[in-house]
């Protein structure tokens, strides 16, 4: 699974490292609404919420959390297709 | 395949409870739960759990150190709420360290901005309100008096105007993110290794600390700082933010938060009742948040500094002891601002104008209270559930 995250790659990636609750999630609602359906968001965050909140929004309206990983550097790499 | 011998068995049982415990996050609603419980402990044992006198007492602290007041304020280390604060804030940092998540977080220098006016407008609302969202809103409520609805309402209209406000910001004063490049490991002592060792040392510093308390004749300062101690685990492991149920609806919609405080002050309320209705606490105690003006005017205020500094007085402790930065600012902008506009307000007699602390009960009794008080809770939450399918007050 680690693997098929590794290899996802994104058509928009947003950095929000250093900004917290609720900027990553507010900032990646902004951006989904003007994606095209199918196409996958990197949201790079270093905000331990975001591990929770990330996840719970990007199943919702019709999109699809793919999933997150730790980078060794101390952020996170979420993924998610605009439904 | 599990290990036979006792120790083997043992060690293998104490390795599970560590993972949950420390590695995942707990449910949202069991955090709901225990806190209803940490409060209705804290009830019992003194008097209803509140914040913001806590930071104001620091406040108090640096007009009288400054010279700016010769009012000598009460050593904090004796100051009830101060302890509740430092148990919660010292159980975040050690539930950090045990799960690896502490870290010095820098954040963006118009964050740290944002940080500093959150503080201000929660010290000013609280001092308004006569409490922070846990003694002038969740407290209040459970306790019966009526303030904590008015501040309830305020912070709703707070929220709205703060989401409002992050939104204009997002669209024309975009931040840069910031990334602290980590340092080479070559010859670098890998802290990680000893973070759960040090928050497992805190730990058993605060029992200690509650056995020198009681030592001093002061086991309910011991019971305090273990209370609060609790309340800080419960809250960093299920990163339980008081407001995510003000923000999230008119954000994403979500009701979770919704319902887990509402469901948390029914239970609080109801173990309130039964204390009250029994004598066994004074029937009014904690029941002095000025209805309505200070209530609703201190909620606005508090509710758009909440969404500025993104944390509560309770978040902003725990997140504190994760290693925000910016919360820093929050804190020390909340302790001086809420002294400043508590005095301003007593000096100038504003503070009379304000209104008074009316008990639900000494209105329309408990017969009527009672189902008054689920009423509303139970209102909250289904207007929540239908915004959460049909986003009528999701404005982004």
């Amino acid at each position: 699974m680690t693997t098929d995250i590794e290899n996802i790659k994104a058509d928009e990636i947003l950095d929000t490292r250093g900004l917290t609750c609720p900027m990553p999630l507010l900032k990646t609602k902004k951006i989904l609404k003007v994606m095209n359906a199918g196409a996958v968001l990197e949201i790079i965050g270093s905000d331990p919420g975001s591990k929770k909140d990330l996840p719970e929004f990007g199943n919702k309206q019709g999109n699809q959390f793919l999933g997150m990983l730790d980078d060794p550097a101390g952020y996170t790499r979420f993924f998610i297709k605009r439904g | 395949m599990g290990s036979e011998t006792f120790c083997g068995s043992i060690k293998e049982e104490l390795n599970k409870a560590y993972s949950g415990f420390f590695k995942e996050n707990w449910p949202t609603w069991l955090a709901g739960i225990l806190i209803a419980f940490m409060a209705l402990m804290i009830f019992l044992w003194s008097s209803p759990w509140g914040i913001a006198a806590g930071y104001r007492n620091l406040g108090d602290w640096f007009f009288f150190l400054t010279g700016a007041s010769c009012i000598k304020p009460v050593a904090p280390l004796l100051h009830p709420v101060v302890i509740v604060n430092l148990g919660l804030f010292l159980g975040a940092l050690a539930s950090a360290l045990i799960s690896n998540q502490f870290k010095i977080r820098r954040a963006p220098a118009m964050e740290y901005l944002k940080g500093l006016a959150g503080g201000i407008f929660m010290g000013a609302g609280a001092a308004l309100a006569g409490g922070c969202n846990v003694g002038g809103f969740y407290s209040a409520i459970g306790v019966f008096s009526i303030g904590g609805f008015a501040m309830m309402i305020g912070l709703g209209i707070g929220a709205y105007l703060g989401l409002k406000y992050l939104l204009w910001e997002m669209e024309h004063l975009p931040q840069k993110a910031v990334f602290q490049q980590p340092e080479s490991q070559k010859d670098k002592f890998d802290w990680s290794i000893i973070q759960p060792y040090l928050g497992g040392l805190i730990l058993l510093l605060i029992v200690a600390g509650f056995y020198i308390y009681s030592f001093l004749d002061k086991t309910e300062l011991g019971g305090l700082l273990f209370f609060g101690l609790l309340i800080g685990l419960i809250m960093h492991r299920s990163r339980f933010c008081f407001v995510r149920a003000f923000r999230c609806p008119l954000m994403t919609g979500e009701s979770e938060m919704v319902w887990v405080v509402a469901m948390s002050l029914m239970i609080y309320g109801f173990g309130s009742a039964v204390i009250k209705w029994n004598y066994l606490q004074p029937d009014t105690m904690g029941v002095y948040h000025p209805f309505w003006i200070g209530s609703l005017t201190g909620g606005v205020i508090f509710g758009i500094g909440m969404l500025l500094a993104g944390g509560c007085a309770s978040s902003t402790l725990w997140r504190l002891g994760e290693g925000h930065t910016k919360l820093a600012v929050t804190f020390i902008a909340f302790a001086i601002t809420n002294s400043l506009v508590l005095s301003l307000l007593k000096k100038s007699g504003l503070i009379d104008k304000l209104g008074t602390g009316i008990f639900l009960p000494d209105i329309v009794s408990w017969y009527i209270a009672v189902p008054f008080f689920v009423l509303i809770l139970i209102g909250w939450v289904f207007i929540a559930l239908w915004n959460e399918k049909s986003e009528k007050f999701v404005i982004f």
